[in-house]
């Protein structure tokens, strides 16, 4: 399942390059019952199975470093990150190497699940009152399915600042 | 278009601190014998000369000023050679040299620094206009004014183009070599100023147009529209021309043309020999070669030493430190690779004697390749103690002491990264040295039996892995109970003062907060004393010692890894985590049974090796690390040392030793500190996995928090 999914968005990176201007294409994912949407334009690669080297000294949310041909490659869990429960994925892990303002930085998740098109002006902000961390807006696909779109900026930069 | 500029100031920047880095060599030569022979004479008037063109071309004003005042005086100085200055007044040329070239240096480290210029130099222009004028006399006028009247005579022959010569220049010459410049490479003129240069070398007559590149920057715009023009006398000459020609860069195509107006015109090209002199430069501007293709020319003496005094042309080629960094880590990726191929799981076993013999060829190949990639980034660090000289000298005239510099080795070569860490540590130790170390006067020094003349000694030597860098002076030394009671005044005691060796008392020099002069100077003892040195030479994996006898002298000796991109490599196992403990850091591994471990009223785990207790940092503890092994007789103690910090780490177990390739750790995670909890980067294993790499100094400075 997770190999398909790699082989369909690979395909679909491909042509990224011809959407139009205001409309943006996504990638979806899940983590602990959420659904997020993280622009294509930043997803280098998508990885399963991939051992992770842990470090000491580091946040919880830090699970390690990764070896990609040679790179290494920082891993953030997005479920510690949003400080829920952490599960335990073992070697059944799936990451999502995102390239932020040319730092390279993986992001573990549960699952990923496809790639969507979205008009810019289909992106809402997120009510005042229900600002979550990591979250800069909300994209509703049909009537009753909603991702929440990955603040890609606030997760590398919020790191310089601390 | 912002990337193209980028990369004319990187090529300027370069060109010109080399320029200026030769400068200063030749000065200080130059000082010792108080006097300007002609090469060198010519090799300042070249040097500025460029340096004025290209920061003219970079519109930077106040270099460009400065630097086209020294051009006039050296003008001068070239024309009526150094004789025609008084004695008295050479000393003064120096120190308004050093000045001005101080001056140049300021102003390049401020376009480095993206800070504006000074907008006024008349300061230091004012001053060698007035040398000028001092040593010029009456005559003063004339030199100086020439250069921008000179250059302006020769446009109307460009005019007159001949279309049919595909814009070929009016001249005599019956062979023209006609070049176009890739588009787009911006500094055109300056690039065909480049290559006329070292065809100069080749002692050919040629002429070149536009005649004038090297002082109007409109010819630029011409070299693009219609080629830039070499017209050679000599057919044989062409070929090896167009050799140096296929030798530069950014050179789209060249042709050589015929000049058929000459054919057609034999008759009328006797008068038309007088000719060549009109468009050319006046002699100033570098036009050597048109000096001596017309005999027509008055022969300058000036002139023709030149020819002979052109500096010697290495091949070397300047490469961005990235791209050799890329190489760098890619050749590791390859040595990895190769030794994840040969030693794949899945020929274990089988009898394939082909394929060793080919993967032993590629061994040595690959070996041979990581050689050379490492080589790439070694340069020798004459660049580092050249400098010390202009210090020495500075200093000298300042405090009024008699001290002479000696370098020994300084062709020895380091890792690039490296020689730029040690500049700074080498600076200050020599000027310690000069401040502290060497005695007030000379009478002092006589009286301690020693010549009048004190001597620094600056070396550099290779052992194996590492370069030794060695200052050494032969002052006063240092007085072992005067650093002790200054650290104890400072507070930097840690057990009785009997109980200190004489090599703990020098050590103590290199703790922060330690400044051996009460008073501040000029020089040094700035508050931020050895500590900063040590400090450095350590973030390149380096070590500092002192040693001194009171009344004979201080050495200080730095011991610095030849490269910190491999390493020797413990690899240890800690639960599932792997670490590497670079193999310099070890002494020793050992096993031991509960009864060897003692505690400290803390509870801390002591161990005895050598007759000397050392703590015991249990890595599983320290790191939470889950692991199996807890009891010392179960895992494997390493004793490790750093700098002037020892220690045993507790581990699992040892799984073998490995060169490794040192990756640093994703710049992301720099902001969690993870510089201080005692991991200095990581590499990637013949499996592809990653193991951690240890920094045992920091990791000890952490484990006592």
């Amino acid at each position: 399942m997770a190999e398909e999914t790699k082989n369909i968005i690979d395909a679909d990176l491909d042509e990224v390059v011809e959407v139009e201007v205001e409309k943006e294409r996504f990638l979806t994912f899940h983590s602990d019952e959420l659904t997020f949407a993280v622009n294509t334009k930043y997803v280098i690669e998508i990885l399963t199975n991939h051992a992770i080297t842990t470090l000491p000294m580091v946040p919880d949310y830090i699970k390690g470093i990764i070896n990609m041909r040679g790179q290494i490659i920082p891993i953030v869990d997005i479920r510690s990150r949003l400080g829920k429960m952490p599960v335990d994925y073992g070697d059944n892990n799936c990451i999502i190497v995102l390239e932020i303002d040319s730092i390279s930085l993986g992001i573990l998740v549960d699952s990923v699940s496809q790639v969507v098109d979205s008009e810019l002006s289909k992106i809402s902000p997120v009510p005042v009152n229900k600002q979550q961390e990591l979250v800069n807006g909300m994209i509703s696909l049909d009537a009753n399915n909603v991702v929440l779109l990955l603040d890609c900026e606030q997760l590398v930069n919020e790191q310089m600042m601390m | 278009m912002d990337n193209g500029t980028d990369s004319m100031l990187d090529m300027y920047l370069f060109e010109t601190n080399s320029l200026m880095e030769q400068l200063d060599e030749l000065l200080i030569e130059a000082e010792k014998v108080e006097e300007f022979s002609t090469d060198d004479v010519n090799e300042i008037f070249r040097i500025m000369h460029t340096i004025k063109g290209s920061s003219a071309m970079m519109e930077f004003g106040s270099l460009n000023q400065i630097a086209h005042h020294i051009e006039d005086l050296f003008f001068y100085i070239r024309e009526n050679g150094m004789d025609a200055i008084a004695p008295e007044l050479k000393k003064s040329l120096f120190n308004l040299m050093f000045k001005s070239t101080d001056m140049l240096r300021s102003e390049i480290e401020k376009v480095e620094n993206n800070e504006p210029l000074l907008e006024n130099v008349d300061n230091i222009v004012g001053e060698i206009n007035s040398f000028l004028n001092k040593i010029s006399d009456a005559e003063d006028t004339s030199p100086a004014s020439q250069p921008e009247t000179a250059a302006t005579p020769e446009t109307p022959s460009v005019a007159e183009l001949n279309m049919e010569l595909a814009h070929c220049p009016d001249d005599d010459a019956p062979f023209f070599i006609k070049l176009l410049f890739e588009e787009g490479c911006g500094m055109e003129n300056l690039r065909a100023f480049m290559l006329i240069t070292s065809m100069q070398d080749l002692n050919i007559d040629f002429r070149f147009y536009p005649a004038d590149i090297e002082t109007n920057s409109d010819t630029c715009q011409d070299i693009v529209d219609h080629g830039f023009f070499l017209a050679v006398e000599q057919e044989e000459h062409i070929e090896k021309m167009i050799h140096v020609i296929t030798d530069a860069s950014h050179i789209q195509s060249y042709e050589v043309i015929e000049n058929a107006r000459l054919k057609k015109e034999e008759a009328a090209a006797e008068p038309q020999t007088q000719q060549p002199e009109a468009p050319a430069p006046t002699a100033e501007v570098s036009s050597t070669a048109s000096e001596s293709a017309s005999e027509s020319a008055p022969a300058k003496p000036a002139a023709n030493a030149r020819a002979h005094s052109g500096p010697v042309k290495q091949s070397l080629i300047s490469v961005n430190l990235s791209k050799l960094d890329a190489l760098v880590a890619i050749v590791g990726e390859i040595v990895i690779t190769e030794s994840m191929v040969t030693s794949s799981p899945d020929i274990q076993g089988l009898k394939l004697d082909n394929f060793m013999k080919s993967t032993r060829q590629l061994r040595k190949l690959t070996k041979d390749l990581q050689d050379i990639a490492m080589s790439l980034r070694m340069v020798p660090v004459s660049g580092v103690f050249q400098k010390m000289n202009r210090i020495v000298r500075d200093m000298k005239q300042k405090l009024n002491k008699d001290v002479r510099l000696t370098i020994i080795g300084e062709d020895t070569e380091v890792d690039k990264s490296i020689v730029d860490n040690i500049g700074d540590p080498i600076m200050h130790i020599v000027r310690n040295s000069m401040d502290h170390g060497v005695e007030d006067s000379p009478e002092e020094r006589v009286a301690a039996g020693k010549s009048p003349q004190a001597e620094i000694i600056l070396s550099a030597t290779h052992t194996g892995s590492e370069v030794i860098i060695k200052v050494e002076d032969d002052g006063r030394g240092m007085n072992p109970q005067a650093i002790l009671a200054k650290a104890a005044r400072n507070g930097l005691l840690t057990k009785p003062e009997s109980e200190y060796t004489k090599k703990e008392i020098l050590s103590l020099l290199l703790l922060p907060g330690f400044s051996t002069n009460e008073e501040v100077t000029e020089y040094s003892g700035r508050g931020v004393g050895m500590d900063v040195v040590k400090r450095n030479v350590e973030s390149v994996g380096g070590t500092v010692t002192i040693s001194s006898e009171l009344g004979q002298g201080s050495c200080t000796t730095l011991k610095i890894p030849l490269t910190m991109a491999i390493v020797d490599g413990m690899e240890i196992a800690v639960g599932s985590s792997i670490f590497t403990v670079p193999i310099a850091n070890i002494r020793q591994s050992i096993k031991v049974s509960n009864e060897d471990v003692v505690y400290d009223a803390e509870g801390n785990e002591i161990v005895k090796c050598l007759d000397e207790f050392y703590p015991i940092i249990r890595v599983h503890q320290l790191y939470n690390i889950d692991t199996e092994i807890t009891s010392i007789e179960d895992g494997i103690l390493i004793w490790v040392e750093a700098s002037d910090t020892s220690y045993c780490l507790f581990v699992d177990e040892l799984l073998g030793e490995q060169q490794v390739v040192v990756k640093p750790l994703p710049s992301y995670l720099n902001s969690f500190n993870i510089k201080n909890s005692g991991i200095s980067g990581c590499t990637i294993m013949g499996d592809g996995n990653i193991s951690i790499i240890l920094d045992i100094l920091k990791l000890y400075e952490m484990a006592q928090y």
